[in-house]
């Protein structure tokens, strides 16, 4: 799970259909998705967004989206 | 020849438009900057280059995402140029393989390539143009690199049409392309093959038009049997994502073909990142960079700047004025127009040139460095307890500018409801119009603290538009859905020519209403305080602006301010919120600042003036803003709410204020 992984971890994202349509729609967007290899680069304090780099992108996402995303841990 | 610029969002089309047309126009350093399409001329006048918003694919999800999809469908262009950005190339292809379907001649402009090249991605532009069969230019768009070859292949080189079918979807989808084909064949002027995967993917303006031309009860049934064929053989989770994922494969093998991958050292933006979107330093930060662009803006760099135009304009050019009106003999009345009324009313306005230039240089340096981007981030928390998210503050920052392009900035937000909620809101943000008035009251009442006043008013802005967007979400704009994932672009030095031109593009409307607006305005003005029922050149006191602002007066006691004239001036400020300085400086006769701001403490008590100064920041927004809310929301109801509600909050506040502090005891 996302939710576990802290900054500087990486990991594999095996599942993401549990996120909402649009936000799975954008990150496909963005080409994250499944198979893609992520990293944390930083988590907002109180619940906030996450940073996760892609492929040499930054984008972030709402914590509550990223720990509906499945991923494994490399 | 009509050539459209398309690429994904912040590849640097704006950049590449300004230097193929030689225009000026908005750039930044985030996703969605363009939210409707520009036209321009080329410099060499081949042709008209279209610029459009920045799209990921042409399936949209937002508004101005829709705009290119309905270009493509609805307008006719000679040819495409596609931008990419060569350190992203593999999701920059996704939209490149869409484009060339569309089967109109194309040309690619290989951008980013120093981006690249840091990042240890080498990419061999001829290799491309041979796999991709369209020519491919490498460009530096914000330097202007590359641009001259990239206009000689638009004008010279006849582009054949594309390469057919780049990407084969597999017999199964082919097979119902062909089907979908055959019942629009003959029918459209556009790419058949284009609309067929097109309607598979689900594109929802793509479905409407060839419903319109065709059965659409047909075009349903080929694409519900191919979905479930899909899932049945391959156990595809949807028809888009099978397209999608045989888009994948081809740009794969093509990335494999053309690019080369070196080491490279940790970009500094990691490095800069690690600080400003820290977790405990992200929100003091953005708060301390604020405090030092109001600090310079009004107390170090900004007010000595304005005390000396000011110092200019009501001593040499008022002397000037004076000597050539009495020169060429100029009757009383047109004497009286010129120094009381012009002179007065807009120069009373330019005397804050310099200080709008300051704050929108540095609202042009957020946008070019990549820091907007991180704000909305570090925002998005405090956004989503409000029902909003961090995407909605960008159109809010802008929004100190000018209201107008913060409330059209709104569009790159995707939910409906998210967006309406942040047109409505984004007036509060008190915009550049609205610093003269507070300079000039902070200068009166406040001397000693003056950048913590006008700061305090942007704050008050924000708090109450948080508190509203928390009361609206909660009540009338109800809804569950919300998004917020935003791409964060690598930081970049901004250029000082590019920096310059986006403040000068942002000031000079400000300039040009000072010299329309307000300049008509202030005729008007004058020629109302100088007639009156009994005639011309009457007492002030005894003219037509006096009756209007007695009459709507008593409403504005409760508040604090009572007097004829302050109301008169909150009437023009609906034209214009810089207009209440024209007509201050108008009705107290004062042809400089410096004695307005004294005769200013016979008519406000400092209490009185904060009052005033929290009204002007709150109450109805001015009339291009609300043409604005009115051409976004497409709605009168929502429009004459926008007014409504923001004269109520703006009175209740002030209310709350002016009582509370004298209960206080505070005057």
């Amino acid at each position: 799970m996302f939710g576990s992984l802290k900054a500087g971890d990486k990991g594999k994202i095996i599942d993401i259909s549990h996120v909402g349509h649009l936000v799975q729609r954008r990150l496909l967007d963005l080409g994250i998705t499944e198979g893609s290899e992520v990293c944390v680069k930083c988590v907002m304090p109180f619940g906030g967004p996450i940073m996760i780099e892609s492929c040499g992108q930054c984008v972030g996402i709402r914590r509550k989206e990223a720990v509906q995303i499945e991923v494994e841990r490399i | 020849m009509e050539i459209a610029l398309i690429g994904n969002p912040n590849t640097g089309k704006t950049s590449l438009f300004n230097n193929l047309t030689g225009s000026y126009e908005y750039v930044g350093n985030w996703s969605g900057v363009t939210v409707e399409k520009k036209v321009g001329v080329f410099k060499n006048n081949i042709g008209h280059l279209i610029d459009l918003p920045g799209v990921y694919t042409l399936n949209p999800l937002s508004k101005d995402e829709g705009v290119v999809t309905s270009f493509f469908l609805n307008e006719s262009v000679d040819r495409l140029l596609n931008i990419l950005d060569a350190s992203q190339l593999e999701r920059n292809l996704h939209l490149t393989l869409q484009l060339l379907e569309f089967e109109k001649p194309a040309l690619i402009g290989l951008n980013m390539i120093d981006v690249a090249n840091k990042r240890g991605i080498h990419i061999d532009a001829s290799k491309l143009s041979g796999v991709l069969g369209v020519p491919v230019v490498p460009v530096v768009a914000r330097s202007g690199k590359g641009c001259d070859k990239l206009v000689d292949v638009i004008a010279t080189k006849s582009i054949q049409p594309t390469k057919k079918n780049l990407v084969y979807y597999g017999k199964d989808v082919e097979e119902a392309i062909t089907a979908l084909i055959a019942e629009i064949i003959g029918k459209t002027d556009h790419s058949a093959r284009f609309l067929a995967i097109q309607y598979f993917e689900g594109n929802e303006y793509v479905q409407e038009y060839v419903n319109s031309i065709a059965d659409s009860e047909k075009l349903k049934t080929i694409s519900a049997n191919l979905e479930i064929k899909l899932q049945e053989i391959y156990n595809s989770k949807s028809l888009a994502n099978f397209i999608y994922l045989k888009r994948k494969e081809v740009i794969e093998s093509i990335v494999a073909d053309v690019a080369r991958k070196s080491n490279s050292d940790i970009p500094l933006s990691e490095k800069i990142d690690s600080i400003v979107t820290n977790r405990i330093l992200g929100m003091p930060i953005f708060l301390l960079l604020m405090y030092f662009m109001f600090m310079l803006t009004f107390d170090w760099l900004g007010t000595p700047l304005s005390d000396a135009l000011d110092a200019l304009l009501t001593g040499p050019v008022t002397v000037g004025f004076e000597k050539v009106l009495t020169a060429i003999n100029a009757s009383e009345f047109i004497h009286a127009l010129i120094i009381n009324g012009l002179v007065a009313g807009v120069g009373g306005v330019l005397v804050f040139v310099p200080q709008i230039f300051i704050l929108f240089f540095f609202i042009s340096l957020l946008e070019d460095s990549g820091y907007m981007a991180r704000v909305a981030l570090v925002m998005d928390r405090i956004m989503e307890s409000v029902g909003l998210n961090g995407k909605a503050f960008i159109p809010m920052m802008i929004g100190f500018g000018c209201n107008v392009p913060g409330i059209m900035a709104a569009r790159t937000i995707e939910t409906s409801r998210e967006r309406l909620l942040t047109i409505l809101l984004t007036p509060l943000m008190s915009c550049s119009a609205r610093l003269p008035v507070y300079a000039l009251f902070v200068g009166a009442f406040f001397a000693g603290n003056k950048a913590f006043v006008v700061l305090s008013l942007y704050v008050l802005g924000i708090v109450v538009a948080l508190i509203l967007a928390k009361i609206f979400s909660s009540t009338i704009l109800k809804s569950e859905t919300s998004l917020f994932v935003i791409e964060l672009p690598p930081y970049r030095l901004p250029q000082f020519q590019s920096l310059w031109r986006s403040t000068w593009d942002k000031g000079k409307g400000f300039v040009r209403k000072a010299g329309t607006f307000i300049f008509a305005g202030s005729v008007f003005i004058w020629l109302l305080s100088y007639a009156g029922p009994n005639g011309l050149n009457v007492d002030m006191d005894h003219s037509y602006l006096a009756a209007i602002g007695n009459a709507i007066a008593p409403i504005f006691a409760p508040i604090g301010f009572s007097t004829w004239q302050a109301s008169a001036s909150l009437i023009t400020g609906f034209l214009a919120k810089e207009a209440i300085i024209s007509t201050m400086n108008i009705i107290y006769f004062v042809p400089n600042d410096a004695s307005l701001q004294g005769l200013l403490a016979d008519y406000y008590t400092p209490l009185a003036a904060y009052s005033f100064m929290v009204f002007i920041l709150l109450y109805i927004p001015c009339l291009a803003t609300v043409a604005t809310i009115y051409k976004e929301t497409a709605s009168k109801k929502w429009t004459a709410f926008s007014m409504i509600y923001a004269f109520a909050i703006a009175y209740v506040l002030s209310l709350i204020i002016y009582q509370g502090g004298r209960l206080f005891g505070l005057v």
